[in-house]
């Protein structure tokens, strides 16, 4: 189906992802190319238009795979049979689309099923990564991709030719494209990897200038009514443009870089610190497509100073972590300013980087200022009887005493924490925990014989082909005959969210220090992972005598973001009541769901002092959490919110002990402090 | 199909705004949609249906289940037919039929193969042919779309339901089908925001969202009893009661939709648009051409060509409440006008 698309020349503004673009088209060395931005900002409008400027190529006639009819080429196994007996067209390069609801074996290429049931043949189908040969591969929202399709498509695309040995078939076919993907960088971050893929990457925000803005909506407008008309008005600047594309790419073998140029690459790449030489073999390439742009033979300085931030903005890692930033002065700052400004990765990262000591904000009037020097020693200036009441569970809490809140400290960038994975087949969407699948979603990892429309045809076949002599007779016509008992169906794997239970301690004991603000702000880096991943949160508070479910499982993780916003904290820490309650939600989830995997979150120090029964807390505590940990569904995990010092009593490391939970300190909950510990910054 | 004649929408009481997002909707598809945010028992799926009820029917090939314009969509058609359903390129022009615009529901448990289509399995073991088992998306070319709870749909599906309504077309590139067909409809979704809301990015797709509550005043509440009864008890008189408004509405509809292309707008007020959108803070430009778009829907439903002040104030209602930037944890805005006011007071 044709579609009128918008041109690239009346997009207005962007000159920067105009440029970007045409780079990545220009010199297909380049890698392609990253759009990182908002929603609404002409990511897709754009590369559509990309599209209808790229030059015509000599194509071999009917090939799916548009292999080149040009002698030293690479080419599918139908062409090299065929060649040099080829016919040859001549076409515009294409730009394929990979939809979100794309399958492993529609990307790659698979098994032609009704035609291998014609012909008796295993017959193959070219995939999206064959059409895409030679021209361009858009992938929109590709950090909502599922992994396996993205890791197939990069590699695709890194090594310029797709494998396929599965299904019964070993195929490969040359598979080099312009890969260009976009993200809103909100709905979740791409692995590492598979960002330094891309070669370039543009960070692209909308125009803050009313003049364009209205100038765009005029446009849009004339574009909406009539597209005929306004392609016409476009005509020629477009034609000058592809012109110049096609120029461009034709000169590019003759482009140079001086050797010293060279130099000043590398020295660009190490001052950023990447890691790897991709990027300073892409600046190379994206020089001197720049350089073929603008008609020069010569890479200069200039070019190389234009291409340097497109390659290194997604590759830059900071040498040093930036000096964390002063504590904000108390009181001064509303609870919602500071998350208002500043964009949530941008925060995270800031944090990522940071020295763990980083005091949180917290409210005037509780305590000395922050302290920004570690603890170092015991004596806590505290309120009295607060540490008698630790040491000494039996001991009544002062009455009285008035509740406090606490801000959402710092949040950070959270380590993957996924449930195990078993045999159990589950259905559901997100991206926490891999587990096999009941959907027609995920990867194709073995076939088993059990009734789903989701059909293994290649197991199938194989079911079937002792039989086929005997049924040679059948009168259906096909050159394979199968039968009801031969169906193989495929199971699948993927990742899909979990139900995380967090349980807060919300006593005056985790008042002290800011170590409420701290541990409220390691949870909001939870549930904003929890977002990004599409889990069901739920949330239990313990504090004074009970324990209260504050938000029963549910998707909404801003409701949970809210209530914790709101907690109070104050009073003694009934932690056995916690347990209890915290048994009672994730069995009656276990009962609606039997196949779920809920991940339980207890934030807490574990000084416990108030029990169910007549035992002593504490031990009453570790016997429940050991008769928690009795359902292997469950996986439990424990934050310790416990300041280092000289008197640590390592209650929650107990705690955690007893139910066989892993076991964090709020720092090592920090994507950060693995790298930060192998690279000798972390204490 | 029963003939049992559907509750008019003229006889809804009160819900002002969402009638009104809906009729806007109807006149200008560019609209993209609109989600309905509000409780239970709103008469949201009724106000859908009573709409789709009065809309002038439209052209369809007999039997088609992709409904496509047999005016703008026959080559289309008879791609169809070749490439999926393997049948003669030659094939004569079918039988042209009209018919009533429908209201097609997305079930909450949909899943994906369904909404796109897939290929027809059975079909393919017995004969050996690939032939593609139209989804959801194709029964909603040309009609309305109705997404109840579009919050608790499988995340996935959101995605590639709003994809394709932002497109309008729907690609399939699953299980061994390559296969794209227009899908341009009228999505109507709606939420109830106590089970967790939108991610923004699904948000901003919808052009329009309106918020509802049930109405409150007591006499409103008695005549929407009335009325209900009224119907219940003879559907066919009360229909008929309402007939003449019911036609008026239907021709005002009418008119607005051959008005609209010549609908103009003044530069000022384009400014106006871009420092809107600029002070409560949005992302993108499509808060700005959905607004434009939808302040010249108003001034068409008006029957007017000129758009006026109060048109770019009330789309902007319409339009920015769920686009204001926020991070994905934070609440939605439910008063434009407000944050304005607090935005420029700040910047004073």
């Amino acid at each position: 189906m044709e579609r009128t698309v918008y041109p690239l020349a009346a997009v207005v503004g962007q000159e920067q992802l105009q440029q970007g673009l045409l780079l990545a088209a220009i010199n297909p060395a380049v890698g392609g190319i990253l759009l990182r931005g908002e929603k609404g900002t002409a990511k897709s409008t754009m590369v559509r238009a990309l599209a209808a400027l790229l030059p015509e190529i000599l194509v071999v006639r009917g090939c799916a795979n548009a292999c080149s009819p040009e002698p030293d080429e690479d080419r599918c196994p139908e062409c090299r049979r065929r060649f040099p007996d080829l016919e040859t067209d001549s076409r515009r390069a294409r730009l394929v689309e990979l939809p979100l609801n794309a399958t492993e074996d529609r990307v790659a290429g698979g098994i032609d099923f009704p035609r291998s049931l014609r012909t008796g043949q295993v017959v193959f189908a070219p995939g999206l990564l064959a059409a895409a040969h030679r021209g361009l591969l858009y992938v929109d929202e590709v950090n909502l991709l599922d992994d396996h399709i993205v890791d197939l498509i990069l590699d695709a695309a890194a090594s310029g030719e797709n494998r396929i040995e599965r299904e019964g078939i070993s195929y490969r076919h040359p598979a080099r494209c312009i890969l260009v993907g976009t993200m809103n960088p909100e709905e979740g971050e791409l692995r590492p990897q598979l960002l330094d893929r891309f070669g370039l990457c543009l960070e692209i925000a909308g125009s803050s200038d009313p003049e364009e803005r209205v100038t765009l909506m005029e446009r849009r407008e004339a574009f909406d009514r009539d597209p005929a008309a306004f392609l016409a008005g476009y005509q020629e600047e477009s034609d000058r443009l592809a012109h110049r594309l096609a120029q461009a790419r034709a000169f590019l073998p003759r482009v140079h870089v001086a050797a010293h140029l060279r130099g000043f690459i590398g020295e660009l790449c190490r001052e950023s610190n990447v890691a790897g030489h991709r990027a300073d073999l892409v600046m190379e390439q994206a020089a001197r497509a720049l350089a073929a742009f603008e008609g020069r033979a010569e890479v200069s300085v200039d070019h190389i100073r234009i291409v340097a931030p497109m390659v290194l903005l997604h590759r830059r890692r900071d040498a040093q972590p930036p000096p964390p930033p002063p504590p904000p002065p108390p009181d001064e700052q509303p609870p919602d300013e500071q998350s208002d400004d500043t964009p949530p990765e941008e925060n995270r990262e800031q944090q990522s980087g940071q020295q763990p000591e980083e005091p949180a904000p917290q409210e005037a009037g509780n305590q000395p200022p922050p302290a920004a020097e570690p603890p170092e020693t015991g004596d806590r200036q505290e309120p009295e009887g607060r540490q008698d009441e630790e040491e000494n569970g039996q001991q009544p809490a002062p009455a009285g005493r008035e509740d406090e809140f606490f801000e959402i400290g710092a949040t950070f960038k959270v380590k993957p924490l996924s449930a195990v994975k078993d045999r159990v087949v589950r259905r559901g969407s997100g991206r926490r925990s891999r587990s096999r699948i009941a959907q027609k979603k995920g990867r194709y990892v073995k076939s088993a014989l059990r009734p789903s429309d989701d059909l293994a045809l290649d197991a199938t076949l194989r079911a079937a082909a002792p039989f086929q002599r005997q049924r040679a007779g059948s009168a259906d016509g096909l050159a394979v005959h199968l039968r009801e008992q031969d169906l193989r169906t495929k199971i699948r794997e993927k990742r899909i969210g979990n139900l995380l239970l967090f349980v807060v301690d919300a006593s005056g004991s985790m008042g002290a220090r800011g170590r409420m603000a701290a541990s409220k702000g390691a949870v909001m880096s939870l549930l904003l992972d929890a977002y990004q991943k599409r889990d069901r949160v739920a949330m239990i508070t313990f504090r004074r005598q009970e324990a209260t479910v504050n938000l029963p499982p549910t998707t909404s993780v801003d409701l949970a973001g809210r209530l914790l916003a709101e907690m109070p904290v104050g009073g003694r820490t009934p932690l056995s009541a916690g347990l209890v309650r915290t048994h009672e939600q994730v069995r009656n989830y276990l009962i609606k769901n039997p196949t779920a995997q809920p991940i339980v979150i207890f934030i807490t120090d574990g000084k416990c002092n108030v029990a169910l029964g007549e035992g002593k807390p504490v031990e009453e505590s570790l016997r429940l959490a050991g008769a928690l940990a009795q359902d292997r569904r469950i996986r439990t995990i424990v934050v310790d919110t416990e300041e280092a010092g000289l008197v640590t009593f390592g209650l929650a490391r107990r705690l955690a002990g007893a139910m066989t939970a892993q076991y964090f300190k709020i720092d090592d909950l920090k994507a950060q402090a693995l790298v930060d510990i192998v690279r000798g910054q972390h204490p | 199909m029963n003939t049992r004649p559907i509750y008019p929408f003229t006889a809804l009481v009160g819900q002002d705004t969402m009638k009104l997002a809906l009729m806007l909707n109807v006149v200008n598809p560019g609209l993209s949609g609109v989600l309905i945010r509000g409780e239970k028992g709103t008469a949201k799926s009724t106000a859908v249906r009573a709409l789709a009820d009065i809309l002038p029917e439209i052209p369809v090939f007999r039997d088609d289940p992709y409904q496509l314009d047999p005016n703008e969509e026959f080559e289309i058609y008879r791609e169809i037919r070749h490439t999926v359903r393997g049948e003669a390129a030659g094939a004569d022009r079918p039988e042209v039929v009209m018919r009533k615009v429908r209201v097609v529901e997305l079930p909450v448990g949909a899943t994906e193969d369904r909404v796109v289509g897939t290929l027809d399995l059975e079909h393919a073991l017995k004969k050996g042919e690939k032939r593609v088992e139209p989804g959801i998306l194709a029964q909603a070319h040309r009609n309305i779309l109705y997404v109840d709870e579009v919050n608790l749909l499988d995340d996935h599906v959101v995605d590639v339901l709003l994809d394709s309504a932002a497109m309008g077309v729907n690609t399939i590139e699953r299980e061994g089908v390559s296969f794209s067909h227009p899908a341009r409809f009228t999505l109507v979704g709606t939420m109830n925001p106590e089970e967790g809301d939108l991610r923004p990015q699904l948000l901003d797709r919808f052009g329009l969202c309106v918020t509802i509550e049930g109405i409150r005043t007591t006499e409103d509440r008695v005549a929407i009893m009335e009325r209900r009864a009224a119907f219940d008890l003879d559907a066919e008189a009360f229909a008929a009661r309402w007939q003449a408004e019911s036609a008026a509405l239907a021709d005002r509809l009418l008119i607005a939709r051959s008005l609209y292309p010549e609908v103009q707008v003044e530069r000022p007020l384009l400014f106006e648009i871009a420092r809107t959108c600029l002070e409560v803070g949005v992302d993108g430009h499509r808060g700005d051409i959905i607004m434009l778009k939808t302040a010249k829907t108003l001034a068409a439903l008006d029957g007017r060509t000129e758009v006026a002040t109060d048109d770019i104030r009330t789309a902007a209602e319409l339009v920015l409440p769920h686009r204001v930037r926020r991070q994905p944890l934070m609440e939605i805005a439910d008063n434009v006008q407000a944050l304005r006011a607090r935005a420029s007071a700040k910047a004073n």
